[in-house]
């Protein structure tokens, strides 16, 4: 059995999520932070910024206004929105065409951590909770552990497979049976490692188990990241070999208050906004 | 060569090329409705996301395939198009799947087929064969040229 520490030791050329990122989460750090700062890590990445600036101007993120410059973005949407678009702009770039070991592409893999990400916000207007400004990144690399912990599942897929379809048993409980340890776990550790904002951390490590979460957790993105998580599955978002094999947890539900129109406005607010994300960063989304 | 038409969350497609086939991926609890007319050679499908419109009309109007009560009419209005009528056309469903504690609140799958069942019903619309419910995801292939329907769910295809 191999631990999430293993994982990680073992899961060799597993990049980094982005150098820009890792800075820009020092900026966010650091109150005396400026926009110039931004612009600063940003630009000596033109591709990056080409994106950012798209994303920055989509449905989901936009204003009314266009935003034509990193320093403009700063000023208009914040530093922490910004940092946000460059995460998801950065992310499809580590991703393999394929996930091993869940039988799901980059694409659709993708898609899924944009559709998490807006639908806990989304979940977060609709019942009137708040969750921290990073709420969109939490739900956005929710499942990055998958990444690492892949290669380890298809050593064995006739194993994972019989799990599932013959046993009905959890995805996650697979993971645990057949490598030792689960993507959530892996996934709370590749962020620590990345130096990410630590609330990311907790979106990722208690996604499936939301009452696990202890202070200094932030209960309330734990749970939406949950829900969301849930619902984009239900809504066809992702469909990996884990598919519909979840649960959903009550006393989540029940802290947050969520109601049935709640899911169905989030599903219908959200869909066309995810789509047009994952068509501008194109290519492999 | 086949010619797939790929139908979108939310979407209707139809076709009359009889070497096309309708696809749709990745279905949760939505559902897709595939009709299919033998004598005119025609298909078409939707891809609902959910049961009803009356929880947001300015969606509905936009994209009306996004439910069941705006988006299954539809569909049958664009098949009638072709010349196809009500009795011409062989009805297939699938999707409408679940997580596996559906305490009744996330259980947006059944509701989709419940909305299904009662329009049908009241419109005298008979379902040939479907494969809904249950803890999978489906991807539904409708072959317009011979009617063949196909599901693959669990690494598993099957004929509908």
């Amino acid at each position: 059995m191999t631990t999430a520490r293993e994982v990680m030791r073992k899961a060799d050329g597993l990049p980094t999520l982005s150098q820009v990122v890792t800075e820009l989460s020092k900026l966010i750090a650091n109150e005396k932070s400026s926009a110039q700062d931004f612009e600063r890590v940003i630009k000596p990445d033109p591709a990056l910024t080409a994106n950012l600036l798209r994303l920055a101007n989509s449905a989901y993120f936009g204003l009314r206004r266009q935003i034509s410059s990193t320093r403009q973005a700063v000023a208009l949407l914040g530093i922490e929105r910004v940092f946000e678009i460059a995460t998801s702009a950065s992310f499809t770039r580590i991703l393999p065409d394929k996930i091993p070991g869940y039988e799901i592409d980059a694409r659709s893999y993708f898609l899924h951590s944009l559709a998490v990400g807006a639908m806990a916000e989304k979940l977060a207007e609709l019942t009137h909770v708040s969750a921290g400004d990073m709420l969109f990144t939490a739900g956005l690399l929710h499942d990055i552990g998958k990444l690492a912990i892949g290669a380890f599942l298809i050593a064995d897929p006739d194993a994972v497979r019989n799990a599932l379809y013959q046993r009905e048993v959890r995805f996650v409980d697979v993971e645990k049976e057949i490598v030792g340890t689960t993507h959530d776990e892996v996934g709370a550790l590749m962020i620590e490692e990345w130096h990410l904002p630590q609330e990311l951390g907790w979106a990722a490590r208690w996604h499936h188990a939301p009452n696990g979460a202890a202070p200094p957790a932030d209960q309330t993105m734990v749970d939406l990241v949950h829900v969301a998580d849930a619902l984009a599955h239900m809504m066809g978002f992702g469909a990996d070999v884990g598919e519909l094999k979840r649960t959903i947890d009550d006393a989540a539900v029940a802290r947050l208050k969520v109601k049935v129109h709640d899911l169905e406005k989030a599903a219908m607010a959200t869909m066309e906004s995810i789509k047009e994300m994952s068509e501008i960063l194109g290519g492999q989304a | 060569m086949d010619k797939n038409i790929t139908v979108d969350i939310a979407d209707i497609k139809t076709s009359d090329d009889p070497n096309a086939v309708i696809v749709t991926y990745a279905l949760g609890s939505c559902i897709a409705v595939m009709l299919h007319d033998p004598v005119r050679k025609v298909g078409g499908m939707i891809h609902f996301m959910l049961p009803t419109s009356s929880t947001s009309p300015e969606k509905a109007e936009a994209k009306p395939g996004m439910f069941a009560d705006t988006g299954i009419p539809l569909l049958f209005e664009k098949m009638y198009q072709y010349g196809c009528t009500k009795e011409s056309l062989i009805v297939k469903v699938a999707g409408g799947g679940a997580l596996y504690d559906d305490n009744g609140m996330f259980n947006i799958g059944k509701r989709n087929y419940t909305i299904l069942r009662k329009m049908f019903w009241k419109n005298n619309v008979i379902i040939k064969s479907e494969d809904v419910g249950g803890r999978k995801s489906r991807t539904a292939k409708l072959h317009v040229g011979t009617g063949r329907v196909t599901i693959k769910s669990n690494g598993e295809e099957t004929e509908l």
